[in-house]
């Protein structure tokens, strides 16, 4: 346990090390902040709501989703070079699992982009931007344990596409593709709600709305009481459900690598 | 230490025809060829030993190091690494074997070298006192001081690989491969590391097994060599004892007040030959010659009645020359394989 938590620790000594890429990344993010911001205010501009979200709800989830979705996706795209360069053979030399180094070593990138990004700038929000709080200290709390479950499921999505890595030539493909993927059906662009029902019915079956869209939902208070609770019911299935096939697919692809040598 | 028995590793690989039509062919369906890279080999290193394995390139080297490693599993045959079956128990094998790989970086990329040997520490569980003492040695021996607050990305080759070795016998380790580790190194960086790797067996019997291609490393580090040509091992055996096998070439390398208009003296005609000369050292004339023809002093004595020679050096049987004898018969081997087919 010990030397995961070293491996954490040493990630976030190298984010410190790249302080101008840090900054680079945080005005990015404030540009964006206000390109969503002004966006919604021109389609806000003669009505009070749509679909029964009003301009200050939209905004609150539109940039709440937005930094929730930096946290989701993982460490896919390390995991898929280390596999890709070949250096997976020297990982596997060593006494740690890796798949857990690579989540502690997740975990504090994010402690830092919480701290250094996220925090800062979400009070920006607050304060300049019409994000408010969410109704109840019930559904503040109830989104905290939904928006780590949603995290845990993003990562461990993110690895099992990375993992494609050991059958595949075009990573760069994959990994946009994910991307893609990812923010449209996960509600990190816009609220589910706003898309056909159709299309809501068949996003209840996939575990992207669990990343991004439940956890927001339940803070602006789309979704509340028992359907709230549902909804972090089925983000427990999923994420039970990654972890399984992770570890499946994973000793697959050991046996894969350790029989024909990658 | 190392107990390996009849090991073999066959490869499947993907045979594809050339260009597009091939490679749409390639989706639906495969041929695959076997490629035995490994072809039942034994092995027996006791611990503390320091063995050579050396190879022309592809000829198995590096799938049996994986396989001791237990990165690879092997078709058939067994592996025992300290009692551990390698591929089985991967983790717990990993946990006292250390590697150098000369081409990949083991360290980490981004933290200061110090760093890495902190995260090393705790990766491998070594008690804080026998960390201290064991980097304190290290940076005395391989003159780390300076290295230790930059970043690896910053270090030149001989400087990371220096650490590359600290890095792989920190946690003092019962096994140490190591994959070319001078490799594209200085003759001093080379000396050092040479000398530290002799040190680290003679102070805490390490067992170490070398691959490379520089024949220096071999003579100047192993007792022993073991030569795997085509999957197969093809000697197994002391330095000396091969030196004496296949070391009977010798050269001589002559100073002459003269040698504008050098032939070689009649009497040698038969047993030696002269090397083409340097161009920078029009004066030096070298002779090639077999000691089973003919003996040292007699050449020299015949080549001293003909010329007024300055000077004379007598070079060592080399493993190198020695080796690529070997080798060139194993080439010849597989050219006239390919004739047959």
């Amino acid at each position: 346990m010990r030397k995961y938590i070293e491996f954490a620790r040493v990630q976030m000594q190298v984010h410190a090390a790249y302080s101008a890429w840090f900054w680079a990344n945080t005005f990015s993010v404030l540009l964006r902040m206000l390109v969503i911001y002004f966006f919604w205010k021109a389609v806000y501009s003669n009505r009070s709501e749509i679909e029964g979200m009003s301009f200050d709800g939209m905004t609150t989830y539109i940039i709440i989703a937005m930094f929730l979705q930096m946290f989701v996706s993982g460490v896919g795209r390390e995991l898929a070079h280390t596999i890709k360069d070949g250096n997976v053979a020297i990982e596997l030399m060593r006494p740690y699992h890796l798949i857990t180094r690579l989540i502690a070593m997740d975990i504090g990138d994010k402690v830092i982009y919480f701290i250094r990004g996220a925090l800062p700038l979400g009070i920006l929000a607050f304060v300049f931007m019409d994000v408010t709080l969410p109704s109840t200290w019930q559904s503040g709390v109830l989104f905290l344990l939904s928006a780590l479950m949603g995290i845990w499921i993003g990562t461990f999505f993110d690895l099992l596409i990375a993992i494609l890595a050991f059958w595949t030539i075009n990573l760069w493909g994959l990994e946009v593709m994910k991307e893609a993927v990812v923010s449209f059906f996960s509600g990190a662009l816009v609220p589910l709600i706003l898309f056909p029902e159709w299309f809501q019915t068949i996003s209840l079956f996939l575990p992207f709305q669990a990343m991004v869209y439940v956890p927001v939902a339940i803070y602006t208070g789309i979704l509340t009481g028992t359907e709230a609770w549902l909804a972090v019911g089925s983000q427990l299935i999923w994420a039970v459900l990654l972890f399984g096939l992770l570890r499946v697919l994973w000793s697959v692809a050991m046996k894969k690598v350790t029989i024909f040598g990658g | 230490m190392i107990e390996v028995h009849n090991l073999a590793k066959h490869y499947k690989i993907a045979k594809r025809d050339p260009g597009l039509r091939g490679a749409v062919k390639s989706l639906f369906y495969r041929k695959y060829e076997t490629k035995e890279a490994v072809k039942g080999i034994n092995l027996h290193i006791e611990a503390s030993e320091m063995v050579g394995y050396i190879g022309a390139n592809g000829a198995g080297k590096s799938t049996t190091i994986k396989m001791l490693t237990g990165i690879l599993t092997p078709t058939s045959g067994e592996v025992k690494v300290n009692g551990i079956v390698p591929y089985e128990n991967r983790k717990q094998n990993a946990s006292h074997i250390g590697a150098v790989f000369g081409q990949r970086t083991q360290l980490f990329w981004d933290i200061p070298v110090r760093e890495s040997y902190e995260l090393l520490k705790h990766i491998y569980e070594i008690p804080q006192k026998q960390y201290e003492e064991t980097l304190a040695e290290f940076v005395e021996v391989l003159h780390l001081e300076p290295l230790l607050g930059i970043p690896v990305r910053q270090l030149s080759l001989g400087q990371k690989m220096r650490c590359e070795l600290a890095a792989a016998f920190l946690h003092r380790p019962k096994v140490v491969y190591l994959d070319e580790p001078t490799i594209g190194l200085d003759v001093a960086v080379k000396v050092r590391i040479r000398s530290f790797i002799k040190q680290m067996n003679a102070r805490y019997g390490t067992t170490v097994l070398l691959t490379t291609h520089d024949m220096q490393d071999i003579e100047e580090i192993c007792q022993r060599i073991i030569i795997i040509d085509d999957g197969s091992v093809i000697y197994d055996g002391s330095i000396q004892n091969i030196k004496s096998q296949f070391g009977d070439k010798r050269v001589i390398h002559f100073e002459l007040e003269n040698s504008d208009n050098f032939i070689l003296p009649q009497e040698l005609a038969h047993a030696a030959q002269v090397l083409p000369r340097e161009e920078e050292d029009l004066h030096k004339i070298s002779i090639t010659f077999s000691s089973r023809d003919i003996s040292g002093a007699e050449l020299i004595s015949i080549m001293m009645n003909h010329y007024t020679v300055a000077d004379l050096t007598i070079a060592d049987p080399k493993i190198e020359t020695i080796v690529e004898e070997i080798y060139g018969r194993g080439m010849k081997k597989e050219v006239q394989h390919e004739e047959v087919h």
